[in-house]
């Protein structure tokens, strides 16, 4: 997936399942659009569907620390970069 | 004053102060006489406790019978039956955490972060499994674990159970739900049951010190519905918790009905 790919599904989750249009992509999510841990957790659980996988623990404690959209965007590029690699691999 | 209701109040005064002793005095013996033998034999120290509170609590809620002798408990087959399942109740006394951990030998909920500051008690909250729901502890990586937590806990049979209105409600009203519950259970890949628990507020009544032991009620918990899994990923989580928040507020409707048609 390009970058440009992920910040396109990215924004539409964040506008399905959070009512936020346009998110500012380095702005705090926490402090501008109220964006709480359970929101964390629904946004896991939609970046699993895009990337077709199950995140590990570690993955998702890794997320957990994340605060701006582009933020999000950098962990789902890593994520998809090394799903590809491991597939490619195998 | 009246005498008769001097009398009611002296009752129930004394009744209270006995069955607190007992809940206060469980913990600091029975716990710590059973506890840490079992603890230092067996490695699941979570599930021994919640097993010694499980116990604790039920002999609780036989004296609370015993010294009500007007007060019933009418606890659905099955709702004692249910098993790693996430309970979502609503939320009317002090008593209701306490009732649910007398039913189910596995358990867990979360806490108020204030009682986990509570000295042993707190200590034992923290050991038992319990998740406290400070912002600092469901935030950052530590959500995560206690997300993990709870999946190794409902799939080992025990139940989550929890109260979305996060406080008691007044007067039969429902508070608005807390969405945590709700994408708990997806993130566990599992549904919710909904149970109903009526009149725990007659026998303790919120801001009040004393049980109603001299009351004629009967405290129930009812299981009124179910979503499952594919209920939970079909649609969001506000709708999912607007959709239970109706099931309870129809029962609610039906029982305050039925109540009324029968006075």
């Amino acid at each position: 997936m390009t970058r440009q790919e992920i910040e396109k599904e990215i924004r539409a989750i964040f506008l399905r399942e959070f009512e936020v249009e346009n998110p500012e992509p380095d702005v705090n999510l926490r402090d501008a659009y109220g964006f709480d841990s359970i929101d964390a957790i629904e946004l896991l659980m939609e970046i699993e569907k895009v990337l077709g996988t199950e995140l590990t623990q570690a993955e998702k404690k890794k997320a957990m620390d994340i605060r701006t959209l582009n933020q999000i965007i950098d962990y789902v590029q890593i994520l998809a970069d090394c799903r590809q690699t491991e597939s490619e691999k195998n | 004053m009246s005498l008769t209701r001097f009398s009611r109040l002296a009752v129930n005064f004394c009744i209270t102060l006995g069955l607190w002793a007992y809940f206060t005095l469980g913990y600091l013996l029975l716990m710590f006489v059973l506890f840490i033998p079992c603890y230092l034999r067996l490695k699941a120290g979570d599930a021994v406790l919640q097993k010694l509170f499980h116990v604790h609590l039920k002999i609780f809620f036989v004296l609370v019978g015993f010294m009500s002798p007007g007060v019933r408990f009418a606890v659905s087959e099955d709702v004692r039956r249910l098993r790693s399942s996430i309970i979502v109740c609503n939320h009317l006394s002090y008593l209701d955490p306490i009732l649910l951990v007398s039913l189910f030998p596995r358990q867990t909920t979360i806490v108020k972060n204030t009682f986990f500051s509570v000295p042993i008690f707190g200590w034992f909250l923290r050991k038992a499994g319990y998740v406290p729901s400070s912002p600092t502890e469901m935030y950052g990586p530590a959500m995560i674990n206690h997300l993990e937590s709870i999946k190794r806990q409902l799939a080992a049979g025990g139940n989550l159970f929890v109260f979305p209105e996060g406080t008691r409600g007044r007067e039969g009203r429902l508070a608005p739900f807390n969405r945590g519950v709700f994408s708990i259970a997806r993130y566990c890949n599992t549904g919710l049951k909904l149970v109903l628990i009526r009149n725990t507020d007659r026998l303790f009544r919120p801001g009040s010190f004393s049980f109603d032991t001299r009351g004629e009620f009967t405290v129930s918990m009812e299981w009124i519905g179910s979503l499952t899994e594919n209920d939970l990923k079909n649609s969001s989580i506000s709708a999912a918790a607007d959709q239970a928040r109706t099931l309870f507020e129809r029962k609610i409707r039906e029982t305050q009905t039925g109540g009324d048609a029968q006075e």
